[in-house]
């Protein structure tokens, strides 16, 4: 999942952080985390977090 | 008002899915949840390319001149049209597995709005974060290298949740 891109170009610093804060499996990450929190006590929740998933799998397709 | 258009489409579905849930209310809960189990399975190993299964889907982009003719406006209609989920290419199981989801799990409309709502939202999460990364040639390079990582990883979630989650 982690195919190191244009590594010439790698930034650095607050840029660093800013590449880092919007990497496209970060989402995946939040939602993975906050679909299993929600699972066993927040009904509802559960279905928005898996429609977010179903939303964003959709990344790339226009 | 494309975020808009986007949370309008996907409730919009949700909704529709929800009204057709009623045709299988006869069913027993028990046997709704294994079908919703097994689609969701299927579709992970779908995304994993462990399964070759066409699914329908309308093949065809949205045509940019939506855009051209009143920016807020075409704006709205092509996040409607992508929030709905059946205006354009499908590329990932996850959205098949939920609307079977919302379909068969029939009770409250809540579910199915909240599934509306995030999957407009989770569609929204692309273009903002493209946006925030301030750089979008190398933000669509990471996301070409991790897509199908990160289809197979939703999928995979999705599935966890229809077995944990009790009816």
């Amino acid at each position: 999942m982690g195919e190191p891109v244009r590594p010439a170009d790698r930034p650095s610093g607050a840029r660093a952080v800013r590449v880092l804060l919007t990497d496209p499996v970060l989402p995946v990450a939040a939602l993975g985390i906050a679909v299993i929190a929600a699972v066993l006590h927040a009904p509802v929740l559960t279905w928005a977090i898996t429609g977010g998933l179903a939303g964003y799998s959709l990344s790339g397709s226009v | 008002m494309f975020t808009c258009g986007l949370l309008a489409g996907g409730v919009l579905t949700a909704g529709v899915l929800w009204l057709l849930s009623g045709l299988f209310a006869p069913l027993p809960a028990v046997v709704r949840q294994g079908l919703i189990v097994a689609v969701v399975l299927l579709a992970a190993l779908r995304d994993a390319g462990k399964l070759s299964l066409r699914l329908p889907q309308n093949a065809r982009q949205i045509p940019q001149d939506v855009l051209r003719r009143h920016l807020a406006r075409g704006a709205l209609q092509f996040g409607f049209e992508l929030g709905t989920g059946v205006r354009t290419y499908v590329s990932a199981s996850a959205p098949y597995a939920i609307a079977v989801a919302v379909l068969l799990s029939g009770g409250s409309y809540a579910p199915a709005l909240a599934v509306g709502l995030g999957f407009g939202a989770g569609r929204a999460l692309t273009p903002a974060l493209r946006r925030l990364s301030g750089d979008g040639e190398r933000w669509d390079d990471l996301l070409t290298a991790r897509l199908s990582g990160m289809t197979v990883v939703c999928s995979v979630l999705i599935a966890a949740a229809a077995l944990t989650v009790r009816q």
